[in-house]
């Protein structure tokens, strides 16, 4: 079932979580793992299994999301037929920005009725995970269930995660659209479903006449017992980026040999926007130990368990430990860093000092200077 | 005439068959061999083209022309995939009533004529792929029109005593040239030709069709074309050009050259936003620098996995160099692997080249005899046994 899809990607879902990383830009536009944005991830699986019309709804912020897109190139999605078409709001024939998902679906209608495709995937951008779309549509396929939706394992939860209950077959039996953050491990909605399209476009006219704009609580919730809506259990990694411990512990995932394995070459690999960056330069009195580091770094510093982004450069005497520095951060001499995040082009002065916890990283908005 | 008119045409000789490389070019044209941690030789002219507003380009190719000819693809990376203009690959073709190979460099313009006739220029520059350099060439575009000469040459001011490895141009006070000497035993200047040639394109195209009639001639620039007009009294004009700028013909120039991007006086800045050098790269991962490695005065790209120590070193992407072992003084290409306890020396490691557990590539000294480093060379896809030996100046192929 390689391609019948469209995939509808929303790229605005969790922004005000993000606090400092998200003022200048949407969740799905935060950079990730050294040279990514979050959003790579979501548009490679769907790449990667052959889906190559794809809607972008954004909501705000999104300058910094069309500058990375651009026409699709980069991920092989500029084309005659299909390719990535970008819906910014307001072009949903409103006055208003949209109220919900169900509104911004039913706002691209026209696109989806347009295209022959049988299924749409719609997911959120949010996550980083090597899912298997070939695999999902086919199960979904395979099931008759009117709507498919992803689900993962996981102990760490708070307020807006779906706590998902199946029957022995994995039909969804219950959902709770509100948790009390716990540790224990549960099954968990990843928001990521597979409809056939003229079904979604029903479902949508119809809450939508309704005035029901959460497609969780509306049209999933509401359709437990109407229709067969069967769940997909997803047991590689996930990492769902919605408040910053999630993504600084995601960051530091990536750290490790087998998940960076798995999320840049299972199921073929993580496109992105290619930028023309020298190669990175260690000096002298480099010192760098288990970290990642993107093209274009002049390194003259101690690193240590970090991540550094394109452009980075970290003086003599500096030391980064456990932290992150986006795009241009320049680390001057003798000062340090722990447990830090640094959005782009952040300076720190010499002899500074900053530090996070591991519980509670501190992130420095972009363009600051400390 | 025609409306896809343009000033100026580059066209780029990529036929080189770079014997002097030796394995690193047994299965590709000299400019497609890689340089810097992530580029190839190619990049540069093509940067310095999209760079000096160039933007209509023809690539002639000949020897093993599939991976040069993949690697420039539609020219995208360059910004030369264009309506108007672009990149064009340009290997030798069959006519109507015969088809030959690009003799010689004048030859290779020769069997082209047409193409260059399709934009109707007023200027053709000549460019050769085996040169690291940054140069802009509206510079000396600009002289040229500005002298009102029927060709200008771009030279460098080379040492004395290395003058007669060059081609030597003798010059007027005006920059005007009276003679050019091919590695002449007694220089008269230290002028040396770049290879670099801007054309009014009609008196070109008058002198290729006077050289391809003339049935003695090697079709070269340099042996037949320059003499000749000198000889005819043409207007040549001496461009100079200062900066960095070196031939990587040879294995030891291929490696200073790397050693050249590590060392902040050399002259070569890779990573000048204002003049960039872009290059044909996937998305590759950030590069992994591990536990046990000990990184310092080296140049390193992406998809590395890095566990060792590496010194004065330049790694392509996708290289993995495991634990205990030791890089020194050496070039890495693109997904070799270096195994555990291997110490690899003065030495350029090819492509997707394994080099065994505790193997020893290369001495730890670095001789340099007749301005020729001793470097060892391991050609791509070459796999090593556990516990080689390649001595210095070696070279194993596949």
């Amino acid at each position: 079932m390689r391609g019948n899809a469209i995939g509808v990607i929303y790229a605005s879902e969790t922004d005000s979580k993000l606090n400092e990383l998200t003022i200048h830009r949407t969740s799905a536009s935060l950079p990730f793992c050294a040279r990514y944005r979050i959003i790579d991830f979501t548009l490679s699986n769907l790449v990667n299994a052959g889906i190559i019309s794809i809607g972008l709804i954004t909501r705000s912020n999104y300058s910094s999301l069309m500058d990375h897109i651009r026409l699709g190139k980069d991920w092989d999605l500029s084309r005659k037929n299909g390719g990535i078409v970008m819906f910014p709001p307001y072009v949903l024939n409103n006055s208003t920005n949209f109220q919900g998902q169900v509104e911004a679906l039913y706002g691209i209608k026209n696109y989806l009725n347009k295209r022959k495709e049988k299924y749409v995937v719609i997911t959120p951008a949010n996550i980083i995970c090597k899912l298997d779309f070939v695999d999902i549509i086919d199960k979904h396929d395979k099931s008759g269930a009117d709507i498919t939706l992803v689900t993962y394992k996981t102990s760490s939860s708070h307020v807006s995660t779906n706590i998902v209950e199946t029957d022995e077959n994995g039909r969804l039996k219950d959902m709770m659209l509100t948790t009390v953050p716990n540790e224990e491990e549960k099954q968990v909605n990843l928001k990521v479903y597979v409809v056939e399209k003229e079904f979604l476009i029903k479902l949508v006219d119809e809450a939508y006449a309704r005035g029901q704009m959460n497609f969780e609580k509306n049209i999933i919730m509401n359709n437990i017992n109407n229709y067969y809506i069967n769940t997909y259990l997803y047991d590689g990694y996930v990492s769902v980026i919605d408040h910053i411990k999630a993504y600084y512990d995601a960051s530091m995932d990536m750290l490790d040999y087998d998940t960076r394995k798995e999320i840049f070459n299972k199921n073929g690999k993580v496109f992105t926007k290619v930028k023309d960056t020298a190669p990175t330069v260690y000096l002298k009195h480099a010192s760098v130990k288990n970290s990642l580091i993107a093209d274009g770094c002049v390194i003259d510093g101690v690193v240590e368990n970090s991540i550094l982004f394109r452009g980075v450069t970290v003086e003599k005497g500096a030391v980064v430990k456990n932290s992150i520095v986006m795009q241009k951060g320049l680390i001057m001499s003798n000062s340090s860093i722990n447990y830090t995040i640094t959005d782009k082009n952040v300076v720190i002065k010499s002899d500074r000092n900053l530090s996070g916890h591991e519980s509670y990283p501190i992130a420095i908005a972009k363009d600051k200077t400390v | 005439m025609y409306n896809n008119r343009k000033e100026c045409v580059a066209m780029l000789l990529a036929g080189g068959q770079g014997t002097r490389l030796g394995v690193l070019t047994q299965n590709v044209a000299k400019p497609a061999v890689p340089f810097g941690a992530k580029y190839r030789i190619i990049d540069f002219p093509l940067s310095n083209c999209i760079n000096s507003g160039i933007d209509t380009v023809g690539v002639l190719t000949q020897y093993q022309p599939f991976e040069l000819n993949q690697y420039i693809g539609n020219g995208q990376p360059w910004d030369l995939d264009r309506v108007n203009g672009g990149a064009f690959i340009l290997p030798p073709y069959m006519r109507a009533k015969a088809g030959e190979w690009y003799k010689g460099t004048a030859n290779a313009i020769y069997q082209n004529i047409q193409f260059i006739d399709r934009f109707n220029p007023n200027y053709v520059i000549i460019l050769s792929g085996d040169h690291i350099y940054k140069m802009d060439y509206k510079k000396m575009l600009k002289q040229h029109k500005d002298t009102g000469a029927d060709c200008t040459i771009a030279v460098i001011d080379v040492p004395i005593e290395e003058a007669s490895r060059f081609g030597i141009m003798n010059t007027n006070e005006d920059g005007s040239i009276y003679e050019f000497e091919e590695k002449p035993k007694n220089p008269k200047s230290t002028k040396a030709s770049m290879g670099i040639y801007v054309y009014n394109w009609p008196v070109l195209k008058k002198y290729l069709e006077m050289d391809e009639a003339d049935k003695t001639s090697s079709n070269d620039f340099g042996k037949n074309i320059i003499p000749k007009m000198l000889e005819n009294g043409e207007k040549l004009y001496c461009y100079n050009f200062s900066g960095y700028w070196k031939d990587v013909g040879t294995i030891s120039s291929l490696w200073e050259a790397n050693m050249d991007v590590l060392n902040p006086k050399s002259g070569l800045n890779l990573s000048d936003s204002t003049w960039k050098i872009y290059a044909r790269n996937l998305a590759e991962t950030p590069h992994y620098v591990g536990n046990n490695a000990v990184v310092k005065n080296s140049a390193i790209s992406e998809g590395c996995y890095i566990d060792a120590n590496i010194e004065n070193s330049v790694v392509f992407k996708g290289a993995v160099i495991k634990k205990g072992a030791t890089i020194k003084n050496s070039v890495i290409f693109n997904d070799a692997v270096i195994e555990e306890g291997a110490e690899v020396n003065f030495s350029i490691i090819g492509s997707n080249a394994v080099i065994g557990k505790n193997s020893k590539v290369g001495s730890k000294e670095g001789h340099c005899i007749n301005g020729e480093w001793q470097i060892a060379v391991v050609g791509s896809n070459v796999e090593l046994s556990e516990n080689s030996v390649v001595t210095e100046k070696d070279m194993i192929g596949g």
